[in-house]
């Protein structure tokens, strides 16, 4: 027993040494005297500046390999750094992301990168791309044009003070007849009193400009006119209008391969539009939005 | 002796007694084994990228530390071998043609860490594949006379007249050499493969070539910064790297 008992200090000691040993007679694992952590090259206010950065960074500046850059050059470099991650940091602490619309954009503009970026990675389908032409043809429709000529006669014009508005359209019917079998439009003018009316362009014009001069009621005539054509009498608060339509191109839908670019333009800033949709529904479901009584969204 | 108060015999004490130690001493090794790898952890992270090639022991190290995230991360895009997939895009890692950079640890590293057209403000996107046939900024028998050209700069084109013209779209309307350079050699800058060595991540033949310019390309690789760690992203670009030094040259696609 005596023995036994002498055995268990001498097991005791051996155990003791064992655990003793990792931590003191063991070469411990080199580590630096500061506390930046693995992978970083500095450590500012606790956030750390990638040596992965450092490294890009200091051979963009110097256009140089990174062995090849003086210590100079890169201590300049990660000086430049920190004095970055200083003020990034002040922002932060300023507000600005609240503050600042442009950081605001900047900040919406990143994450709205990141929601694009899987969406353009994926290749195009040309049925798809037909399919979404098919959808959205008026957006591919060309602008028309015309060369009109507004003719107008005033009721009570100089010839007839007591003209009724009546009589004055029996005379414009009159001069549209003989417009319409050749009589010159000089002569008409002149044996009718017609004058051109104010803000008449009797060049060319694309549609939407016609639209401003002739104003929707008369346009709306004008557009239903081929070249050639002399419209009915138009009764206006100005007057009475004769349209001549000298030439006369209406709007068409271009053809799917003469407007491809466009179609591509626009299909993928489509998706992007419902890659961002989804990304916002996400964001609101997951999110507490309060609104004050009586505001709406 | 009191056998009475000492039941167990001798013997099986000594056994139980080596067994503790065994024990212990196992222990002790894991322990051991643990602070040898935690310091060649530091070690691997705490030097510049680019000199860890010249320690083995590190280079040992990082190999054995990679290789199952390469086949759990990497292997799903890029092949088991990393010998690339055509079929959706993924570049060989072993052939020695890199998109960017010179195939440095640091480049390799850098694509790991936030990746190419991944979103992310560091990412690899200067340009991208335009699709020049669906966008409509060329037309079908000018891209083909593009393909004759790219297949007349490796010797497997017969039609001179349609490489000639394919010559003068790529060097003109195409605007090609603005990525690829006006000798089609690519630019690591931007990601532009070398089109005379016949890099085409989308495969090589006509119809491959075709696609490439009629639906644009638009690879990505994701950013694994946040993902992996540090650590991790070092020890896969050493992998990497020594996967791509030590492979047999490979045939252009």
């Amino acid at each position: 027993m005596a023995r036994h008992a002498s055995a268990l200090p001498l097991l005791g000691a051996v155990v003791g040494l064992l655990v003793a040993l990792p931590g003191g007679l063991l070469r411990p694992a080199e580590r630096p005297p500061s506390a930046v952590p693995d992978g970083a090259v500095a450590l500012v206010n606790g956030r750390p500046i990638l040596f992965d950065d450092y490294v890009e960074q200091t051979e963009r500046e110097t256009a140089l390999p990174f062995r090849q850059a003086t210590p100079a050059q890169r201590a300049r470099v990660l000086r430049e750094m920190v004095d970055e991650e200083l003020l990034v940091q002040r922002s932060l602490a300023l507000d600005l992301p609240e503050n600042d619309t442009d950081v605001r954009q900047a900040l919406v503009g990143g994450v709205e990168a990141q929601v694009s970026a899987p969406v353009l990675a994926r290749p195009i389908d040309d049925t798809a791309l037909r399919a979404f032409y098919n959808a959205h043809r008026a957006d591919y429709a060309t602008q028309g044009a015309m060369r009109v000529r507004n003719l107008l006669l005033h009721v009570g014009g100089y010839a007839d003070a007591d003209q009724t508005t009546s009589q004055a359209m029996e005379d414009a019917a009159e001069a549209a007849y003989q417009l319409r079998a050749g009589t010159p439009v000089a002569a008409v003018m002149e044996h009718y009193g017609f004058t051109d009316a104010p803000k008449a362009d009797a060049g060319a014009q694309f549609d939407f400009a016609a639209k401003l001069h002739l104003g929707d009621a008369l346009f709306a005539i004008a557009d239903t006119m081929s070249s050639g054509d002399v419209s009915d009498p138009v009764a206006q608060p100005d007057g009475v209008h004769l349209l001549l339509m000298s030439d006369r191109r209406k709007p068409h839908v271009a053809g799917f391969e003469s407007v491809r670019a466009a179609v591509y333009a626009a299909f993928r800033k489509a998706r992007q539009a419902d890659a961002q949709a989804a990304n916002m529904l996400v964001l609101r479901r997951g999110a507490q939005i309060l609104l004050a009584p009586g505001a709406a969204e | 002796m009191d056998a009475a108060r000492f039941p167990v015999p001798p013997r099986r004490r000594v056994l139980w007694c080596a067994g503790i130690v065994a024990v212990l001493f196992l222990a002790l090794a894991a322990v051991v084994h643990w602070r040898h790898g935690a310091g060649l952890r530091h070690e691997l992270l705490a030097l510049p990228p680019d000199d860890v090639t010249g320690r083995p022991a590190l280079v040992r190290y990082a190999l054995a530390e990679a290789q199952p995230l390469f086949a759990a991360r990497c292997a799903s895009c890029h092949g088991a071998n990393g010998q690339g997939d055509v079929s959706n895009g993924a570049p060989s890692l072993t052939d020695g043609h890199w998109l960017y950079g010179a195939g440095r640890v640091s480049d390799i590293e850098r694509t790991i860490l936030f990746g190419i057209r991944a979103g992310n403000g560091r990412t690899r996107n200067l340009a991208e594949m335009p699709a020049l046939g669906q966008a409509g900024l060329l037309q079908p028998a000018e891209m083909r006379n593009v393909v004759a050209f790219l297949q007349s700069l490796r010797n497997r084109n017969s039609d001179a007249d349609a490489a000639a013209q394919g010559r003068a779209t790529y060097a003109g309307k195409g605007h090609c050499g603005d990525c690829h350079g006006a000798d089609a050699k690519g630019s690591t800058d931007l990601g532009a493969p070398d089109l005379v060595a016949g890099k085409y991540l989308h495969g090589g033949g006509a119809q491959e070539l075709y696609e490439s310019l009629f639906l644009g390309r638009h690879g990505v690789c994701p950013a694994w910064y946040g993902v992996l760690t540090l650590g991790e992203i070092r020890a896969l670009a050493v992998f990497v790297h020594e996967a791509a030094a030590s492979a047999p040259a490979a045939p252009a696609s």
